[in-house]
C-alpha cells in the first residue's frame, strides 16, 4: 500500500519543470467522470491485490446474480400460483352463477305449481352458500379489492334469498294469486341483474389479474435469463484468469529455474578459473621464494669466511622474509579454499575437538603457565575439519596473546544458549585490542598488532569469520587494551540450509 | 648393482636443479644424477632415444618427477611409466611445489610411489632432496630388470 500512495507524488516529480501542467493536471482531476476514480484506485495497487479485488468483484457479481435468479424464479412460481388460483376462481364464479340462476328459475317454477321439488335448488343455494363463500374467500386472499366484491356477492345473495323465502311465505299465506307477478317476473330478478354484473365484473378483474401476471413472469424470466447468461460470462471470466495466472506463474517460474541454472553456471566457471587461479599461485610463486631462501643460503655459505655480522643479518632478513612470503602464500590459499571446499555436515562434539586442539598445541605451550578454564561444550552440526580450524585459530591467538602475562588465564565456554544458536567463546587476559578497531579484526591481514611484538599473518580471524558463516552463524569479539580479549562464536543449532 | 644406478631428476626450472644438484652434492651422490629439462626428455631416456639413444641400457634407481614441465607434464610422464609393463616397477617420487589435493590424489591413482612438497626454506629443501636421493638412490633396494632389458 506505501507504494500505491507515493505513486501520484512521483508522477508529480517527474515533470517538476513544468508547473503549469501540474495544475492543469489537478483542475482535469477534478473534472473526471465518476468511474475514473475506482480506476485509479485499481491501477494504484500491486499485481496481487489486483488480483484479488479482481475476484472479490467476479464474486460478488455472481452472488449478486445469483440472488436476484433465485428471487425472479420465486416470483415466477408464485405467479404460477396465483393463476392456478384465478381459473379456479373464474371456474367457480361461473358455477356460482348458473346456481343462483337455476335456484331462481325453479323458485318461480314452484310459485306456480306450488311443488316442493323445484325448492330443492333454492334449498340447496341456501345451504351451500357459506361454503362457496369460504372458497370464495380463499382463492382471493391476497387481493383485497375483489374479497370486497365478495361482500357484496354475499349480500346481494342474502337480498335474493330472503326475496325468495319472503315470496316463499307469501305463497303459503295468500296462495297463487298472490304471488302471480312474482312468478312471471321472478323474486328476485333485480338482485339477479346485479350478482351477475358482479360477477362478470370479478370475472372480468380476475382476468385482467392474470393477463398482468403473464406478462410480468414473462419479463421476469427473461430477465433472469439474461442475469443467468451474464452469470456465466463472469464465470467465463473468472475461469480464464485463473489460467491465464497459472499459466503465467509456470512460465514465471520456468524463466526464474532457467535463470538460477544460468548463474549457477556461470558461478561454476568462475570458481573453476578462481581454482586455477590459486593453484597457479600455490605452485609458481613458492619456486621463486625457494630460490631466494636457496640462494641466499648458498651464498652464506660460500662466503661463510669473509662474512663480517652485518652482511650475515642481510642474508638472514632475506632468508626470514622469503620463508615469511612462503607462510603468507600458504595462508591465503587455505583461506581459499575454506571458502570454496565442500563441506562436510556431521555432528562435531566441541569438547572432544578442544581437546585435540589442546593437544596440537602442546609445543607452543611448553613453558608457560595458563590457567585454563573449560566449559562442558556442546555437540553442533557442521564440518569437523573448518570447526577445528576455528577453535585452533581461537586458542592459538589466546596462548600468543598473553605470552607477555606472567600468567595467562584463558576461559573457553558457553555465552548463550539460544533455542536456534549456541554462543561460544574464548576469553584471555592477554593484550587485548581496543574496540574502534574491532570491525578490522576478521578482515584478511589485519593486524592490529605490529610483527616484531607478535607474529602472524592475520589470517586467522577472517579464517575464523569465512568458517563460522560457512555454517551460517556469526562471529564478533570484545576487548579492552592490556585487559584481555574475547572472542565470541554463535552457530546454529540446527543444520543450516544449503 | 645398486651403486651404477642412476638417479633421473625431472625438473625444468633450473635453480631448483642446481639447487637440488647443490643437495645432492652434499650427500655425495651427484654423479649419479642424470637431469632432465622436460617431461619428453625423461621419456627420450627411458625408451633410450633422441640424445639418449646410446646410454647405458637399463632402468634408473628412481624418477623424480617435477608436476609442471614444459612439452610433456609429469602425470602425463607417469601415465606412460605405469602403463608400461618394463617400465613400471620404477620408483616415481613426485617432487613438486603444489600442495593441492588434486594433483596428490591423482598421482597416488596413476601409481605414484611418493608424493613429496618442495619446501620453501631451503635447509629444510636441502635435507629433503638428501633423504630421498638416499633413500631411493642408495637404501632402497630397487626391483630386478627383467630378462632381455639387462645391460
Amino acid at each position: 500500500m506505501a507504494s500505491a500512495t507515493n505513486v501520484p507524488p512521483e508522477l508529480s516529480h517527474s515533470q517538476p519543470r513544468e508547473p503549469e501542467s501540474l495544475r492543469v493536471s489537478t483542475l482535469a482531476m477534478r473534472r473526471e467522470p465518476f468511474w475514473r476514480s475506482p480506476v485509479l484506485w485499481f491501477r494504484s495497487l500491486t499485481i496481487e491485490r489486483r488480483i484479488l479485488a479482481g475476484f472479490g468483484l467476479v464474486f460478488v457479481g455472481i452472488l449478486i446474480i445469483s440472488a436476484v435468479s433465485y428471487r425472479n424464479t420465486s416470483l415466477v412460481v408464485a405467479n404460477s400460483k396465483l393463476d392456478t388460483r384465478s381459473h379456479e376462481l373464474v371456474r367457480l364464479l361461473a358455477n356460482i352463477d348458473v346456481t343462483l340462476d337455476e335456484a331462481e328459475n325453479n323458485h318461480r317454477r314452484y310459485l306456480i305449481t306450488g311443488e316442493l321439488l323445484y325448492l330443492e335448488a333454492y334449498q340447496h343455494v341456501v345451504e351451500q352458500k357459506p361454503k362457496f363463500l369460504q372458497y370464495l374467500d380463499n382463492l382471493t386472499e391476497g387481493s383485497p379489492e375483489q374479497q370486497q366484491r365478495i361482500d357484496l356477492l354475499e349480500q346481494l345473495i342474502d337480498r335474493q334469498l330472503a326475496a325468495e323465502a319472503g315470496a316463499i311465505d307469501q305463497l303459503a299465506s295468500h296462495g297463487f294469486q298472490a304471488v302471480k307477478k312474482m312468478a312471471l317476473e321472478g323474486a328476485a330478478k333485480q338482485e339477479l341483474r346485479d350478482i351477475h354484473r358482479l360477477i362478470a365484473e370479478m370475472e372480468t378483474s380476475e382476468q385482467q389479474a392474470l393477463q398482468r401476471r403473464v406478462l410480468e413472469s414473462a419479463s421476469t424470466t427473461t430477465g433472469t435469463i439474461i442475469l443467468l447468461g451474464i452469470g456465466a460470462l463472469l464465470q467465463l471470466v473468472l475461469l480464464a484468469a485463473v489460467y491465464y495466472l497459472i499459466r503465467h506463474d509456470i512460465t514465471e517460474r520456468r524463466r526464474v529455474a532457467a535463470e538460477l541454472q544460468r548463474r549457477g553456471e556461470l558461478l561454476e566457471a568462475a570458481n573453476k578459473e578462481l581454482e586455477s587461479f590459486s593453484y597457479s599461485v600455490s605452485h609458481d610463486l613458492r619456486a621463486p621464494l625457494r630460490h631466494i631462501d636457496g640462494y641466499a643460503s648458498l651464498l652464506r655459505k660460500a662466503v661463510t669466511d669473509s662474512l663480517n655480522e652485518k652482511a650475515a643479518r642481510y642474508l638472514q632478513t632475506i632468508s626470514d622474509s622469503a620463508k615469511q612470503m612462503g607462510q603468507l602464500i600458504d595462508d591465503l590459499l587455505v583461506f581459499s579454499r575454506m571458502g570454496r571446499q565442500e563441506m562436510l555436515q556431521t555432528t562435531v562434539n566441541l569438547d572432544q575437538l578442544v581437546k585435540t586442539v589442546l593437544y596440537d598445541l602442546r609445543l607452543d605451550l611448553q613453558g608457560r603457565e595458563i590457567s585454563w578454564t573449560i566449559d562442558q561444550l556442546p555437540e553442533v552440526p557442521g564440518d569437523p575439519a573448518m570447526l577445528r580450524q576455528v577453535f585452533m585459530n581461537l586458542i592459538a591467538n589466546a596462548v600468543k596473546f598473553t605470552s607477555t602475562r606472567p600468567i595467562a588465564k584463558i576461559e573457553i565456554g558457553i555465552g548463550q544458549r539460544l533455542p536456534r544458536e549456541i554462543v561460544l567463546f574464548v576469553r584471555d587476559n592477554g593484550v587485548g585490542f581496543d574496540m574502534q578497531y574491532a570491525g578490522k579484526l576478521f578482515g584478511v591481514f589485519q593486524r592490529l598488532h605490529r610483527a616484531d611484538e607478535f607474529e602472524g599473518t592475520g589470517i586467522g580471524l577472517a579464517n575464523v569469520r569465512r568458517i563460522v558463516h560457512r555454517h551460517g552463524g556469526r562471529t564478533w569479539a570484545e576487548g579492552e587494551p592490556d585487559k584481555g580479549a574475547t572472542f565470541y562464536v554463535a552457530l546454529p543449532t540446527r543444520r543450516p540450509r544449503t | 648393482m645398486t651403486a651404477i644406478k642412476p638417479i633421473l631428476l625431472a625438473e625444468d626450472n633450473p635453480r631448483d636443479a642446481e639447487l637440488a644438484m647443490a643437495a645432492m652434492e652434499e650427500q655425495q651422490i651427484a654423479d649419479k644424477v642424470v637431469l632432465c629439462h622436460d617431461g619428453a626428455e625423461v621419456l627420450d631416456y627411458l625408451y633410450c632415444r633422441g640424445e639418449f639413444t646410446s646410454r647405458l641400457k637399463g632402468n634408473p634407481a628412481v624418477v623424480f618427477l617435477d608436476l609442471k614441465m614444459p612439452k610433456v607434464n609429469g602425470l602425463e610422464v607417469l601415465r606412460v611409466i605405469k602403463s608400461d609393463a618394463t617400465l613400471r616397477p620404477i620408483p616415481v617420487v613426485m617432487l613438486t611445489s603444489s600442495r593441492e589435493e588434486r594433483d596428490l590424489s591423482e598421482s597416488y591413482s596413476l601409481g605414484a610411489n611418493a608424493y613429496v612438497v618442495k619446501p620453501v626454506e631451503f635447509h629444510q629443501f636441502v635435507s629433503a632432496v638428501k633423504e630421498l636421493g638416499m633413500f631411493w638412490g642408495v637404501i632402497n633396494e630397487p626391483p630386478p630388470e627383467r630378462s632381455g632389458s639387462g645391460h
